[in-house]
């Protein structure tokens, strides 16, 4: 095989990496501070790209602009979700009961997402026509598809944005202090379930703007969640359960396996390539990639 | 343990709420009511979930029959006797799929079925008919469907098989009536059941008799991540034609999309009604779809516009396709069946139709050849595979010739 | 937990065979064909949550991937048929032989993964054989419909047929369940659930047990994936078996209904499927995609009123209203001076070394944690560890017990080495060990915590019952035999978990800091423990800070500091050693010794 055809290989599984990289990064920041596995993460991804869509057909909004316009509305709609359902569920009982009804609640509130959509917004698949989805920009013998290509750098704005605001600001430390050490954090003035209300809103409002990026290539159903929801998961536990750095390079990793698998097993099997890679980095470092142990039992 | 206050009351409340709820609802003999005398048509399809929009066309095209019937006097054999359809959603999965037969089987005298769309959910839902001796109607295409020995199982598209080498044969002749001549070929698609169905005949025997041959292979399993490697061997092989079966919508959309941007173009010849429908053209604007073919069970012919028209007023639909046509016919070879029985008996009006053989009326007018007879097994005899191609955003049949609507437009590789 | 006597192990079996009962019953008296389906899918989904709550509810070992041994009973049987027209009657047995070879091959590796990274580990199983069946070209099996003797096949006109199928299924999986409860498997299961580490420490060989959980899990779920295929399908695909709904339903079964009960799935399927069915049949049929908001909404209704799931919520109701009789909580100290039965060495030569440290370094990414440490242990002594905080005391005992393994050096017991051997292995030989912070079992009873230990000497349940009441006596906490774990005080914590040690029936305990926490009549109520055990034959090791306590009960001490033994002998020499008192105990502490003896 040439160099110039595996450099494509790459360089198209980094592409497709770089969105399932942003709809993972805001699970991982939901698992990390709030140890909720949230089954509705792909319907609120789905309702981001319905937004992008209306936007874009109704008030001729770029959908790569209105991916970045959905975050602050879908931010409060995270917050609200949590006060109003998760919130409840939350605090004081036992953890592992606690794990499972959060688990339930957010089957029950991606059921009802799901359907709903279903029935006001029909069934029917809707798509967004951009110029640049069937455009690409040419790099020697490398073809970079410009959708993606957007996609992939809003992805990674996005994420060092979150990465700085975790890291740098003093309300970033006080959710990564609530995520790590809560009671400690109790007694330094910090509500912890304000800083689970912020983290949900935030998970919300990524996964929102990764269906919108989606949005620009992919067409639109309302169960378009189905095809996504298990590559995030596999991204998030990949990086390192909890792990923002981690989850994004998992999702960059799940496209370049995607992608690179094809040179060894046939095309059908794509998948069994993610899941094996996936197992095997399980196995080699139990904690996933950039993971740390969870706190001894 | 954090308890809320008056959960306790609560959960009694919801609970005896919800048990008064299933008594009353599952409770014997609801609505088992001896009407008046209508012949009642089962439709399970899936109408909630991902395939919801396949379920509704189906629905859009049982009414618009059954009001016609209705309109024009309803079953003269049995006295002017109305036709009543009773929808049961087949959701998402096979089990639901069977309940819902059983359901809406089991609750009241059904004289015949039409349905469920998936051939996974016919396959289960058949079973059910069978046991209960209610003939059911499909437009799947699994052949074994009808490989089962049912006798109340009747499946009116061309099967699989068959299809591809319909397909494969009016291609051929298309392509010579252009001089060019078909070498290499590609087949594209998923691994779902009715791409399987499609691609086996070719990839094992089709392609090979007529001296072609099969340069690319490219079956995924759906979902599809990306359409690069696929368009990429498409443009190294250089292939006269592809065939194409990707049944879901965004699969299919990314490898037009993808040609488009590698600037690869073949003509395309596609199975089932996936590339066919309104959101399609849509998804991906006019020019990606221009010229693309699809080998159906039932599009629209020449002489039925009166039809389309009024299916488009009622439903406002762009155009009408596949599953709303075929729910349509199978409503009205039932009633046709009904009037041979002179009965609503499910048992009398399975062995009319194994009797009968309709040349005229809206269902004979409304599939190739224009004919319609059930051999013992329960196909169609002489079904015949539809070319439908897409012309300035609209999908028409195109062959077989006598039946078109439109000419064949012919799309050279480059 | 309430407690059943072993008398009463048949009387126990009345509730299942009441419910089994119950749905032959139903099974008759069901006339239409649809209500006798719905009875069919609420078997088949209480029996597919029970088979998931062996390993997810009893072990703790949440599975998302279950559908891969449902999805392989029902392969096997219909490939069995349709290409070697074997009858499913033997067919699926042949499902379930390679469901519980699937769960060995899945489990060796997956048990090396805890936790969450379990769960969402198993998730991979099912889609990577969803994908093969589609490869293999699997995506529609339908199951050939028989005409002559259809029954050999598994195949009925009449519908209650498939529902008491089901039935039996379902009651083998109840009866299981339930002999699992009971059993010795079952103590090691809810143990390992609540503390891996203690129950390894307590003889439970924690990954045989998880792998015996995952394939007595696995058989009935195969066992119910094939009698689902050909009662309620009539055709498999991938989708349908090894499909996500597959374990959404079984999640949502156990969830709501309660996991970790034999009675949590077969209330959550008595509840959720006719919800469901209900649904379908009202709304569903008239507004298609309703009955999925409604369904969703009466999942979030049921999570927001019970989240601690139903079988515990009314548990607990009745509990309440019975009153629960909890005794006073009197320590009286340990009242019978005899050392239990397990507890006495078991007659070998008395004198000389009953465990050798040689020569034991352990380091953590390069930082010294232990560097060549070496002493012995004298048969029928009691021996204190001390030294400064992080001076490795507790890494000691974390080698000693087989927790870690050392990088140089190696650990003696009876002349065996036994550095290497997993925890549970150096338990059964007779190494007993109590931790810094109390590791109990919480949802536990105090017995059962110590029935647990007990399991090591007494395979069957009455016999590590009567061990287990005779070690709480022993601490004299065997009128708080029924507690609930977690409600106990700190001392009672402490003398229940050394009851848990030595119900093992070691001759060598570790305890670590016992008397840390406690007021001085708790400090006395152990040391004279402690005392009696020494007189009993049983050799104790003990890190302490308490100074007086240590110096005051232990024959001879061993100072650790920064991992390295800086002293051994008498205490009375150890505490005037100058290197001691530079390290740790300050000219203060000198004063003090001297004062004393003077």
């Amino acid at each position: 095989m040439p160099l110039s055809e595996l450099v494509q290989y790459v360089v198209t599984g980094l592409l497709v990496g770089g969105v399932y990289a942003l709809m993972s990064i805001g699970l991982a920041l939901i698992f990390g501070v709030m140890r909720v596995v949230n089954f509705a993460q792909g319907d609120f991804m789905m309702l981001g790209m319905y937004v992008t869509y209306f936007l874009a057909t109704g008030y001729g909004v770029d959908p790569l602009a209105g991916a970045l316009l959905i975050v602050p509305p879908f931010f409060v709609l995270g917050v609200l979700v949590h006060r109003v359902l998760l919130a409840r569920v939350t605090g004081g009982g036992d953890p592992q009961r606690e794990m499972d009804a959060q688990l339930i609640l957010t089957l029950g509130l991606s059921l009802i997402i799901t359907n709903a959509t279903t029935m006001i917004l029909s069934p029917m698949p809707r798509g967004i026509q951009t110029a640049y989805a069937t455009r690409a920009f040419v790099v020697g013998p490398i073809l970079m598809n410009q959708a993606r290509s957007y996609a992939f750098l809003m992805a990674v704005l996005l994420a060092l944005l979150v990465y700085g605001f975790l890291t740098r600001t003093d309300l970033g430390k006080a959710l990564r202090a609530a995520a790590d050490e809560p009671e400690a954090a109790e007694y330094q003035g910090i509500s912890v379930r304000a800083m689970h209300g912020l983290a949900f809103g935030i998970g919300i409002a990524l996964v929102a703007a990764a269906g919108g990026l989606l949005a620009t290539y992919h067409p639109i159903e309302p169960t378009v969640a189905v095809n996504f929801i298990v590559l995030m998961f596999v991204a998030v536990v990949l990086g390192g359960l909890g792990s923002i750095p981690g989850a994004f390079a998992g999702g960059l990793l799940i496209g370049l396996v995607q992608s690179l698998t094809l040179l060894v097993v046939p095309f059908q099997l794509q998948n069994v390539g993610v899941f094996v890679a996936f197992l095997l980095v399980l196995y080699l470092r139990p904690h996933g990639l950039l993971g740390q142990r969870l706190r001894a039992v | 343990m954090t308890v809320l206050r008056n959960g306790r009351r609560n959960l009694f409340q919801v609970g005896a709420a919800v048990l008064a709820l299933m008594l009353a609802v599952l409770g014997p003999g609801s609505g088992a009511a001896l009407a008046a005398e209508e012949l009642r048509i089962a439709l399970v399809a899936p109408l909630s979930g991902r395939w919801a929009r396949q379920g509704q066309l189906k629905k859009m095209g049982a009414e618009m029959a059954i009001e016609e019937i209705n309109a024009q006097g309803g079953i003269r054999a049995l006295g002017g006797a109305r036709i009543v359809l009773r929808e049961a959603d087949a959701g998402d999965t096979v089990e639901k799929a069977v309940s819902a037969a059983q359901r809406v089987l089991g609750r009241e005298k059904i004289s015949a079925g039409i349905g469920a769309w998936l051939s996974s959910f016919t396959l289960g839902v058949t079973e059910v008919a069978e046991r209960l001796q209610v003939p059911w109607f499909t437009l799947s295409y699994a052949d074994s469907i009808t490989e089962r020995g049912f006798k109340y199982t009747f499946q009116t598209s061309p099967v699989g098989g068959l299809q591809a080498a319909q397909a494969l044969d009016l291609f051929l002749s298309l392509a010579k009536s252009h001089r060019t001549e078909v070498r290499k070929a590609a087949i594209v698609g998923d691994n779902t059941a009715a791409s399987v169905f499609f691609f086996k005949p070719l990839r094992e025997k089709l392609l090979r008799d007529k001296g072609i041959d099969l340069v690319a292979d490219e079956i995924w399993t759906p979902p599809l991540a990306d359409a690069t490697p696929v368009v990429q061997k498409i443009r190294s092989t250089r292939p006269d034609v592809m065939f194409f079966s990707a049944t879901a919508l965004p699969d299919s959309i990314q490898v037009l999309q993808k040609m488009k941007e590698f600037g690869v173009r073949l003509p395309i010849m596609g199975n089932g009604v996936w590339l066919l429908m309104p959101e399609t053209v849509r998804a991906v604007g006019r020019e990606l779809i221009e010229g693309v073919m699809s080998s159906v069970g039932a599009h629209p012919l020449k002489g039925q516009d009166a039809l389309v028209d009024r299916f488009k007023k009622r439903t406002g639909e762009p155009f009408m396709v596949q599953d709303a046509l075929m729910a349509y016919v199978h409503v009205w070879v039932i009633k046709e069946a009904a009037e041979l029985a002179k009965s609503t008996d499910p048992r009398a009006i399975r062995e009319a139709v194994t009797r009968l053989d309709l040349t005229s009326g809206p269902a004979a007018a409304a599939l190739v050849p224009g004919r319609i007879r059930y051999d013992e097994r329960g196909r169609r005899v002489g079904a015949t595979t539809i070319i439908v191609q897409w012309q300035d955003g609209e999908p028409f049949t195109v062959a077989p010739a006598e039946f078109a609507t439109r000419k064949p437009l012919w799309q050279a590789a480059r | 937990m309430a407690d059943r006597r072993t008398t009463s192990s048949l009387r126990r079996l009345v509730p299942v065979a009441v419910v089994v009962l119950v749905g032959f019953v139903l099974a008759g008296v069901l006339q239409e064909r649809y209500h006798q389906r719905i009875l069919t899918l609420v078997l088949v989904w209480a029996t597919m949550g029970l088979a998931w709550n062996v390993i997810s509810g009893y072990a703790g070992q949440i599975s998302f991937g279950h559908q891969a041994f449902f999805g392989i009973g029902a392969y096997a049987t219909v490939l069995l048929t349709v290409h070697a027209g074997l009858t499913p009657w033997v067919g699926m047995w042949v499902g379930v032989a390679v469901a519980v070879l699937a769960a060995v091959l899945i489990g060796v590796p997956t048990f090396r993964l805890a936790g969450i990274y379990f769960a969402l580990a198993t998730l991979a199983y099912p889609l990577i054989l969803r994908i093969v069946m589609d490869f293999l070209g699997y995506q529609e099996l339908a199951i050939p419909m028989v005409r002559d003797h259809p029954a050999r096949h598994m195949q009925f006109a009449d519908p209650r047929a498939y529902t008491v199928l089901c039935l039996a299924v379902f009651a083998g999986t109840l009866g299981l369940s339930d002999w699992l409860e009971s059993s010795r498997l079952g103590y090691s299961l809810r143990a390992l659930k609540e503390n891996e580490q203690a129950a390894e420490a307590t003889g439970v060989d924690t990954f045989r047990s998880k792998m015996l959980a995952y394939m007595l899990s696995a058989a009935p779920a195969a066992l119910i994936g094939a009698v689902y295929a050909y009662a309620v399908l009539f055709v498999v695909t991938p989708d349908a078996v090894f499909g996500v709904l597959v374990i959404v339903q079984t999640l949502v079964v156990c969830l709501v209904g309660g996991a970790g009960s034999k009675w949590g799935p077969p209330i959550g399927a008595a509840l959720m499927v006719p919800i469901s069915e209900t649904l379908d049949a009202t709304l569903g049929d008239r507004f298609p995609g309703i009955q999925g908001v409604v369904y969703g909404a009466a999942l979030v209704l049921i999570m927001l009123c019970a989240p601690e799931w139903l079988y515990w919520r009314i548990r607990g109701m009745v509990m309440a209203r019975r009153g629960e009789r909890t005794e006073p909580a009197v320590v009286s100290g340990p009242s019978p001076a005899r050392v239990p039965s397990g507890a006495v060495s078991r007659g070998d030569a008395p004198a000389g070394a009953l465990l050798e440290v040689r020569g034991v370094s352990k380091a953590f990414l390069g930082l010294h944690a232990l560097e060549d440490v070496s002493f012995v242990v004298k048969r029928g002594e009691i021996l204190g560890i001390i030294g400064p905080n992080g001076a490795g005391k507790t890494t000691l005992f974390n080698v000693l017990n087989g927790f870690l393994i050392p990088q140089r050096g190696e650990v003696r017991y009876k002349g065996e080495r036994v550095s290497g051997l997993p925890p549970h292995a150096i338990c059964r030989r007779g190494v007993g060990r109590t931790f810094q912070v109390v590791r109990t079992f919480p949802h536990l009873s105090v017995l059962e915590n110590v029935m647990v230990g007990a399991f090591v000497r007494a395979p069957a349940p009455p016999a590590a019952r009567a061990g287990a009441l005779e070690a709480l006596a022993f601490v004299g906490l065997r009128h708080r035999a029924g507690a609930t774990a977690g409600g106990l005080t700190t001392l009672e914590l402490r003398l229940m978990e050394l009851a848990r040690c030595l119900a093992t029936g070691p001759d060598l305990v570790l305890l670590d800091e016992p008397l840390a926490g406690l007021s001085r009549d708790g400090v006395n109520v152990l040391v004279r423990l402690v005392r009696i055990l020494r007189e009993g034959g049983v050799t104790v090791v003990i890190i302490e800070h308490t100074m007086q306590a240590v110096v005051r009960l232990v024959d001879r001490l061993v100072v650790l500091d920064h991992g390295r033994r800086i002293a051994e002998g008498a205490p009375d020499e150890v505490i005037r050693d100058p290197a001691v008192i530079e390290a740790y105990l300050g000219k203060r502490w000198l004063r003090y010794a001297e004062d004393r003896r003077a």
